[in-house]
């Protein structure tokens, strides 16, 4: 400590009297801070030493530099303590690196247990948020309206003399007051409105500032644990959308790269998994016979992941290539043959003894094959017919004799000769032993070619891999997908906002898809018969529904179906596809594999179920459905709009009576609202009146959007399903895909840049679905087509709009609601503390001077 | 603020008013370390946290001091624990069916993080006291009642003493070496706690000063220990936040129930959170997936351990090394020596 240092060297200082009188009294010049000699040689002014602690200055919000200060400080007051010399200050600022180090091992930890980069990341910006709520509540909530309305920094801080930084008022029986000047209590004490004139202001208005730091800091703790938890949490919640607007910014971005440098990213997804898997059955089958295990074993490593038909195609093409078509004949042969023949017999109804003496030993059969000069050489597939000749000739004559010697337990010899000669080549004792053994080994030159393909399959398998992950980010069904990531931003930012959906409403109707969907058929049919309303909507929805373009350009990913018939231009992805695939398929066409190149990218120009196609079809598909979703909510919109608007527009219904029409429109607000693809299929159920009033031919009334039924709903029995009306059904779906669309439907469609595309959806749905072929009631004509497959049904089909507002309002519901109840309470907290403001630090002034 | 000299003929008579509370303790007493003082400790703390000292901080009393703005931090971290499980599951009752049970299996996990952060963090302490106590003989979180005088708040206010709670060793620039001391006067010798922790330490047995000679080493550990337990409370911490989120505390959470009188269900509870603890350490240990994902329990463990080895390592390590030198061999009996 200082203080003994001074008093120790006073007492070692000798100064001799002689030394006294040479150096005078007057000091050196001073030092600027403290010079000790300066005191010393003073001594008569010998005093306590001064203190070197200032008040910090700056606003109440940490600047950088504090907060690097502060970091450094830590980083030694970890030093120090490790080394055993550290200070309590010190060892109280390692909470603070506790705490981070504990929270970074927490978010770290759970980011392992998280998939995708959006909630790995919120985990860290969870972290970080908890830290500056706790940080931050303090400053916002206690010490700014403090400061605001007192004019008191509560949380003021200062440093000692040892550069120590404390806050001010930590300790209320000690503080360090003398850092304080008069003017600036003063002035303090002024905005406090202390008279001026009482006795010992100084000490009244410290008093003051004392009271209301004391009073603000239990404020703190007492709200602290409210607030921290709370604050945090809305923090996580205002700034995950911004992260996500990144994530998804950069993730399409990574993706754009993928196809652009195709060849570059290649290299990050290479192995050489089929290069490695090879050479063990290299070394396991080196200098053997090619048999059936080693290509199996050879068609199982290279075919990997592929297709069914890829793989069979591959199989073929190396069997081809690993044999010279031809078989050796030796003692295996002969073992096997005898083998397979006593296979062949077993379980007949032939005695032991009649078996023993017909069929050969395995000496005997070499006997026979040795006889018959097919031992030693390959022999080529035509020859298996004399081997088989050869043995069956020797049983035939063993059978003869048998049957002599036996004339009671005599056999049949045409069915033993068709036991053997009959069936399969599968199961032909001899062909099948005979086909066991390749004559060609499996040696350098056969390695050297697979050596190759593994190679080529290699690369194949990393380019195949970059086109994947491609596809996933795009379109992949999984969450922070970029097209997840749209349809999520489509359905759920304003959607309350949109239809005019008010929380309450919503929440009667949260639970049950039917009570949801009326809703959501009540606020349409409002906005579609409001001009201005209708205008609104659209424009929202459809501007954003058009951002599909830009995150997904049609120039990268083309949904086919739905571009004009004449454009026949393709996309990159499916260029890049084309290109690589074909490449690999020119280079195994070159090396011996031409079935599994067509199976690769078909043949003759046509890729029909090839390889190629598969990989081209799962980003063409996800994109439809996802469009199909969004252009079937417009064309309901629009056609609850036609109706609202002009319901006697379509010319095919105004043959129709009036009560027909009306079935006819409740229909289609039905169909278009809750349609499945299966309802398509079964062209679905209604209740009908049998015996519809066929005189009345007024044209239909609408009011307020809703049709003013004169007919429908009236009668109260007798309703039935009319299953054969097919003119029903197709009127239906003309009415609502084929009749013209509104032309403010249309003006905001163009101006959007999706007029082409939903022209194009409304044809298609008309043509695929809307037709009178499948219909799979009972009396429907069954006429099935060729090119509608039902997985192109469910896609155009789409989500229903009813259940696509039931999901996606309960989301939007469940976040709204958490938080009003979060934000709320967190509103409610702050509103509360910083009222107390108002009830602190009141004390009564002591008299003024004089007075009694 | 000072009070009018007059005050000063009042004559307050501390403890002679029976009206006032009796006190436990008349002077700062060194407590025993036993599970039954650390608990009354620990009540008492609490009780004052939220009673007594929130009513002394908003009134601004003069007597407010750092000492109950310490222990008023225990306020925030109780009620923001319980926020915190709030904030992940008090909204679910208002979610569709599928909905709640997807948020509320996530959102009891982290209020079991939450239970098991507070938990491990306190309960992690030990894992650095406990050795050091044993290899060393110091008891680093020695508990001592300190006994206050207040300024009366008014000239009618006697009740003017008040109880805390500290440990000897809080402060290591200030700790409380007095209390260490045997009283004679009970027949303890002066200096036995000294000595057994001299003992113990390595440094000799019968030191004629083992109190000077083991103050600095104390100190040392006091210190070192001080970060030790500081820094692995939170990985540990962090350990029970990961093993809060397996998955097999689902199970759990299905048949959990507080209702201890309803006696089939809450026994069946509590046997679901025996197997889903021992469950949910498997698969914290063993991890799932590959690579850093398959290993991150097994890590995160690693890291908690091995702090606390490092740190009772680095504790037991001094840079100061006893004296060789007795104080016998400095000291000349022949001389005759002064002191001041």
């Amino acid at each position: 400590m200082e203080s003994n240092l001074i008093q120790n060297f006073i007492s070692s200082k000798q100064v001799p009297a002689y030394q006294l009188s040479a150096y005078p009294q007057t000091s050196k010049k001073p030092k600027p801070d403290f010079d000790i000699q300066r005191e010393l040689d003073n001594r008569t002014f010998i005093k306590p030493l001064r203190g070197k602690g200032r008040l910090k200055s700056g606003n109440i919000f940490m600047s950088p530099k504090y907060m690097f200060d502060d970091f450094v400080y830590s980083a030694k007051a970890f030093k120090h303590a490790a080394q055993g010399n550290a200070n309590d200050h010190e060892l109280g600022k390692l909470n603070d690196v506790g705490l981070l180090a504990g929270g970074l091992s927490i978010a770290g930890y759970l980011t392992t247990k998280r998939y995708t980069p959006m909630t790995k990341g919120m985990e860290f910006i969870g972290l970080g948020s908890f830290l500056a709520s706790m940080a931050l509540w303090p400053k916002i909530a206690i010490q700014l309206p403090a400061y605001l309305i007192h004019g008191v920094n509560v949380g003021k801080e200062y440093e000692d003399s040892f550069g120590r930084t404390k806050p001010f008022y930590q300790d209320p029986q000690f503080i360090p007051w003398d850092l304080y000047s008069d003017e600036q209590i003063d002035k303090i004490g002024d905005r406090l409105r202390v008279p001026k004139d009482i006795e010992n202001r100084r000490d009244f208005i410290q008093e003051r500032m004392r009271k209301l730091a004391v009073q603000n800091n239990t404020l703190w703790m007492m709200t602290a644990g409210f607030a921290t938890p709370v604050m945090s949490a809305l923090i996580c919640n205002a700034l995950e959308p911004h992260l996500a607007s990144y994530l998804n910014n950069r993730r399409n971005k990574e993706a754009d790269d993928l196809l652009a440098h195709l060849d570059k990213n290649s290299k990050k997804f290479h192995t050489n998994n089929v290069q490695d898997r090879l050479d063990s059955i290299i070394n396991m089958y080196n200098g053997k016979p090619v048999n059936g295990a080693l290509i199996n074993s050879v068609t199982e490593i290279f075919t990997e992941g592929l297709d069914p038909v890829t793989t069979e195609s591959f199989k073929r093409d190396i069997q081809e290539l690993l044999s010279d078509g031809r078989y050796s004949i030796n003692e295996i042969t002969a073992k096997n043959i005898t083998k397979n023949l006593k296979e062949r017999f077993a379980g007949k109804d032939f005695s032991p003894e009649f078996l023993d003496a017909i069929l050969p030993d395995e000496t005997h059969t070499m006997q026979i094959l040795n006889d018959g000069g097919f031992i030693g050489r390959s022999v080529d597939p035509i020859e298996f017919t004399d081997v088989s000749k050869a043995i069956i000739k020797d049983i035939s004559g063993r059978v003869n004799e048998f049957n002599r010697l036996h004339p009671d337990d005599a056999e049949d010899l045409e069915y033993v000769r068709t036991l053997i000669a009959g069936g399969e080549e599968k199961i032909h004792p001899v062909t099948s032993a005979l086909k066991k053994l390749q004559s060609s080994v499996f040696d350098a030159p056969i390695q050297e070619k697979l050596n190759y393909l593994a190679k080529m399959f290699d690369n194949f398998g990393a380019d195949e891999a970059v086109l994947n992950r491609y596809a996933v980010l795009k379109t992949g069904a999984a969450p922070e997908t970029v097209i997840a990531n749209y349809w999520g931003e489509v359905s759920q930012k304003d959607l309350f906002k949109m239809f005019g959906v008010s929380d309450a409403e919503f929440e009667r109707v949260k639970f049950d898809r039917n009570l949801a969907g009326s809703l959501f058929r009540e606020k349409i049919e409002k906005i579609v018969s409001d001009n201005a309303a209708y205008d609104k909507l659209m424009n929202t929805l459809v501007g954003k529904i058009a951002q599909i373009n830009e995150k997904i350009k049609s120039s990268d990913i083309t949904t086919h179906i739905l571009r004009n018939s004449k454009d026949k231009s393709k996309s990159l992805y499916e260029e890049t596809v084309e290109r690589i695939f074909k490449r690999y398929a020119d280079d195994m066409r070159a090396h011996g594999l031409s079935r599994t190149a067509d199976a690769l990218v078909g043949k003759n120009g046509d890729s029909f179920g090839s390889y190629m196609n598969i990989q081209k079809a799962y980003v063409e598909e996800r994109m439809l459905g996802v469009k199909s979703s969004f252009y079937r909510l417009i064309n309901t919109l629009d056609f609850y709009r036609r109706v609202a608007n002009n319901p006697n527009g379509l010319e095919a219904a105004n043959t129709l009576s009036r009560e027909i029409k009306e079935e006819l429109i409740e229909l289609c607000k039905i169909i278009s609202l809750e349609g499945h693809s299966s309802d398509h299929a079964t062209k679905f159920y209604m209740l009908r009146n049998p015996n519809p009033n066929t005189t009345d031919f007024d044209p239909i009334e609408v009011k307020e959007g809703k049709v003013v039924n004169k007919f429908f709903g009236q009668a109260n029995q007798g309703l039935t399903d009319i299953p054969g009306d097919k003119f029903f059904y197709q009127g239906g779906m003309k009415y609502m895909f084929d009749n013209p669309m509104d032309t403010q439907t249309i003006s905001i469609l163009e101006k959007n840049g999706l007029l082409d595309e939903v022209l194009n959806y409304r044809r298609v749905v008309l043509e695929k679905l809307g037709g009178e072929h499948y219909f799979v009631k009972p009396y429907h004509k069954i006429r099935p087509r060729q090119d509608v497959g039902s997985d192109l049904k469910f896609l155009l089909t789409g989500i229903a709009p009813d259940e696509w507002f039931f999901k996606s309002g309960q989301q939007v519901y469940n976040t709204k609601k958490w938080l009003k109840i979060f934000g709320g309470f967190g509103a409610v907290l702050l509103g509360i503390t910083v009222l107390a403001q108002f009830f602190l630090g009141k004390m009564a002034p002591p008299k003024k001077a004089g007075e009694k | 603020m000072i009070l009018p000299v007059g005050n000063a003929q009042n004559k307050i008579n501390f403890s002679a008013d029976k009206s006032s509370k009796e006190l436990e303790y008349s002077h700062d007493t060194l407590l025993k370390n036993n599970l039954s003082t650390r608990t009354k400790i620990q009540a008492d703390k609490l009780t004052n946290a939220i009673t007594v000292y929130p009513a002394k901080g908003f009134k601004g009393s003069k007597n407010a001091n750092f000492y109950e703005f310490l222990t008023m931090g225990t306020v925030p971290y109780l009620i923001g624990s319980g926020t915190l499980m709030a904030v992940f599951n008090a909204a679910n009752k208002y979610y569709s069916p599928f909905q709640k049970t997807m948020a509320g299996k996530y959102g009891n996990k982290l209020a079991l993080g939450v239970l098991f952060y507070g938990i491990m963090k306190n309960f992690s302490k030990s894992f650095i006291s406990k050795p050091i106590k044993l290899l060393t003989g110091i008891d680093t979180e020695m508990p001592y009642a300190k006994v206050i005088y207040e300024l009366p708040d008014d000239i009618n206010d006697t009740d003017i003493t008040s109880i805390e709670h500290h440990k000897v060793f809080e402060s290591v620039e200030f700790p409380r070496w007095d209390l260490l001391y045997g009283d004679e006067a009970k027949g303890e010798k002066r200096n036995f706690r000294y000595d057994k922790i001299a003992n113990k330490l390595g440094m000799g047995e019968n030191l004629k000063d083992s109190d000077q000679e083991v103050k600095p080493r104390i100190k040392e550990i006091v210190v070192k220990s001080s970060l030790a337990k500081n820094i692995s409370s939170y990985f540990w911490a962090a350990c029970g936040v990961a093993l809060a989120v397996q998955e097999p505390w689902e199970k759990y959470f299905k048949v959990m129930t507080f209702k201890f009188w309803k006696g089939k269900e809450f026994m069946k509870s509590l046997k679901s959170f025996g197997s889903s603890f021992t469950e949910s350490v498997e698969a914290f240990w063993k991890g799932e997936g590959k690579g850093l994902k398959k290993h991150a329990g097994k890590i995160l463990f690693g890291a908690a351990v091995l702090s606390s080895v490092l740190g009772v390592i680095n504790t037991m390590s001094s840079s100061k090394t006893p004296s060789k030198i007795d104080s016998a061999d400095v000291i000349k009996k022949s001389d005759r020596y002064v002191v001041d």
